[in-house]
């Protein structure tokens, strides 16, 4: 049983995580059975969320709303992001457009490499 | 004569009463008001004069004799907001359903046609289970009348529709065929088939928000010109669009005349956009800066965000604005903002809504999706509506006006009354990467550094040809203004359209590309 510290938008939560050997089904069905142990006061729903890695319920694929190169990425992986931070700058139309995360989260993976000529639908960033 | 006034008074209290206490407490529990408290919490105090308060269904079958709807489910009359007249119907859920029947139907309808008579806006608040099925083909009647005269009444009185709970199956159309939907969030849906319906036919699982809620009609289908969060809010939010409209067709909208000098100067405007035409920023901006105190009232405001449609006022007087939106998209048009300006812009021509259009963008948008979805007919609607629109057009181009978007946004060439152009305004046939690559090919083939050789094209391009004099030389620009003055020159522009008349030849309708 690990302890982690986990703070969520300013909110702080001491979560408990075990780990259950290799032949283990997936972690992230069980990994909820450790919020009760949370001391979270609000949003109980929020502690599990970073504990649990990649492929969580609420993660979500930022993707190309249009034809276009990926000029600069604004943030790295791993990165805490907020509702409507802007996460990279796609050139399109000639502009130099942001693209903004659509709901807070982590960031789990870039897809693209800087440069990369993208079409509409694109997956660009991975959100968790 | 004073028992048969006590009968009046015992008759008409039964009607008041709805669907009973029962009825009316479980409305409220789910955050929603009465049909008559949403139609006094609308109108002014006092106001609303009810008509056809005594109304009764003549439905004996399947067990309907008996049954009793006081009011028919639906309340109607006329009052005033901010003591201009209006025509209201409000379906009264806790009465059988708010369900729609012959009689219930009959009595919207006449609300309708004193509307068109009287020369008035009509506000209709949906919350109805759908049509009374025991009344078969004469609750499909009610509706086809309501579709017919929705028509009629369209582009003579403004029709709001507003909904403030279940809408389904046909009487979704009623709202869909007025000239704005309002709609509650969490307790308002609209749909064609619900949630039952689809999951029989083709196994899908959706939850009636998810399907039809505020937020999916707001964002992603467009059905709804507003949402609000609550129903206090969406009265106030019609109220204030109210605000902007004239009663009829034949009148102007009410002038509202404020503190804001109309010839005040905009110096901050050459600082909202940046240096590099290739960054965004956010033309609202640009129009708080611009319009009346910093105003201005959104119409679909979280759909196609990549145009911005809105009602606001220039000395006082209210005008409609379509703006590219640098910051969504890159401000490009598609599909979504043309149907949306489109229609925005043929509300305002029927209305007599001065129209402002402040352009900055690039073109429309390339994509398979685009070309398959039918960007030909869509972008042309925009073409057609700018082109039939008579009332006074003034356009502002600010930076971006690119082959057909430069037509598009309501050039001179559509029939614009007065064109500016901004310093930073590039008004050429194509941008000067793609021009000079087309135009210089050999050239830049042939040169020793073929990379070098391009860039001192492209810039060539830009300079000689990537600015708003070659527009202004023909006239096609009327003059290039100092950003500061854009309040002024538009102010100045609408005072002296105020007397416009343009008349067309005689015809039935046009063919707008639907």
């Amino acid at each position: 049983m690990k302890k982690y510290r986990i703070s969520v938008n300013g909110q702080t939560y001491d979560v408990a995580v075990e780990e259950l050997g290799a032949g283990a089904p997936a972690p992230q069905a069980r990994v909820p059975a450790a919020a009760p142990q949370a001391a979270a006061p609000a949003s109980p729903a929020a502690a599990p969320a970073p504990a649990a890695g990649p492929a969580v319920a609420g993660a979500l694929t930022i993707k190309s709303p249009m034809p276009g190169t990926v000029m600069s990425f604004k943030v790295i992986q791993g990165q805490a992001v907020k509702r409507g931070d802007v996460v990279l700058i796609l050139e399109a139309m000639k502009m130099e457009n942001e693209i903004v995360a659509p709901q807070d989260g982590t960031v789990a993976s870039i897809r693209v490499p800087q440069g990369a000529a993208v079409n509409t639908g694109d997956p660009l960033i991975d959100l968790a | 004569m004073d028992d048969k006034i006590r009968e009046l008074e015992e008759r008409r209290s039964k009607v008041l009463a709805g669907g009973g206490p029962k009825r009316v407490a479980a409305q409220h529990e789910k955050g929603k008001m009465t049909a008559r408290e949403r139609v006094e919490s609308l109108l002014d105090s006092g106001s609303f004069t009810e008509i056809d308060a005594f109304v009764e269904h003549r439905c004996d079958e399947l067990g309907m004799a008996e049954v009793e709807a006081p009011g028919e489910g639906v309340v109607i009359g006329h009052g005033t907001i901010g003591g201009r007249l209006v025509f209201v119907f409000a379906q009264d859920f806790t009465v059988i359903g708010g369900s729609l029947g012959e009689m219930h139907a009959a009595k919207i309808c006449k609300a309708m046609d004193l509307a068109v008579k009287a020369g008035a806006p009509v506000i209709g608040i949906n919350d109805s289970g759908g049509a009374r099925i025991q009344e078969g083909v004469d609750a499909l009647r009610g509706y086809g009348d309501i579709f017919y005269r929705n028509t009629l009444a369209s582009g003579v009185v403004p029709q709001i529709s507003v909904i403030m709970g279940p809408c389904a199956g046909g009487a979704v159309y009623s709202p869909a065929l007025t000239d704005f939907t309002v709609m509650v969030d969490k307790t308002a849906n609209m749909f064609i088939t619900g949630p039952q319906v689809i999951k029989a036919v083709t196994g899908e699982d959706v939850s009636a928000e998810a399907l039809g809620g505020a937020t999916v009609h707001s964002t992603t289908s467009g059905v709804a010109s507003l949402m609000f969060p609550d129903e206090a809010s969406t009265i106030a939010g019609v109220k204030k669009l109210l605000s902007y409209l004239p009663q009829n067709n034949i009148e102007d909208a009410p002038l509202a005349p404020g503190g804001d000098d109309p010839s005040r100067a905009c110096p901050g405007l050459k600082e909202i956009i940046p240096d590099q035409a290739n960054k965004p920023y956010d033309i609202r901006d640009v129009i708080k800066d611009v319009f009346d105190d910093g105003d201005f009232f959104e119409i679909q405001p979280i759909y196609a965000q990549n145009i911005v449609t809105c009602f606001a006022r220039l000395a006082g007087r209210s005008v409609g604005i379509v703006a590219n939106q640098p910051k969504v998209l890159a401000g490009v048009l598609d599909i979504n903002a043309s149907d949306k300006a489109s229609r925005f812009i043929r509300f305002c021509d029927a209305f007599n809504i001065p129209l402002v259009t402040l352009s900055d963008t690039a073109g429309y948008l390339p994509g398979v999706g685009q070309e398959h979805g039918g960007v030909i007919r869509h972008g042309a609607k925009l073409l057609y509506a700018y082109s039939e629109a008579t009332v006074p057009k003034l356009t502002v181009i600010l930076r971006k006006a690119y082959g057909g978007a430069y037509i598009a946004m309501c050039s001179r060439h559509l029939g614009a009354d007065q064109v500016f152009a901004w310093p930073s305004a590039e008004i050429a046939v194509m941008g000067p990467d793609g021009a000079a690559n087309i135009i210089f090919k050999k050239e830049i083939d042939e040169a020793a550094d073929p990379a070098a050789a391009r860039a001192a094209k492209i810039a060539e391009y830009k300079k000689s040809f990537a600015n708003p004099y070659k527009a202004a030389v023909r006239g096609y620009v009327d003059d290039v203004i100092d950003p500061a003055d854009t309040r002024n020159r538009l102010a100045r522009a609408l005072s002296m359209l105020l007397g416009k008349r343009e008349t067309r030849p005689a015809r039935k309708h046009g063919n707008i590309p639907l």
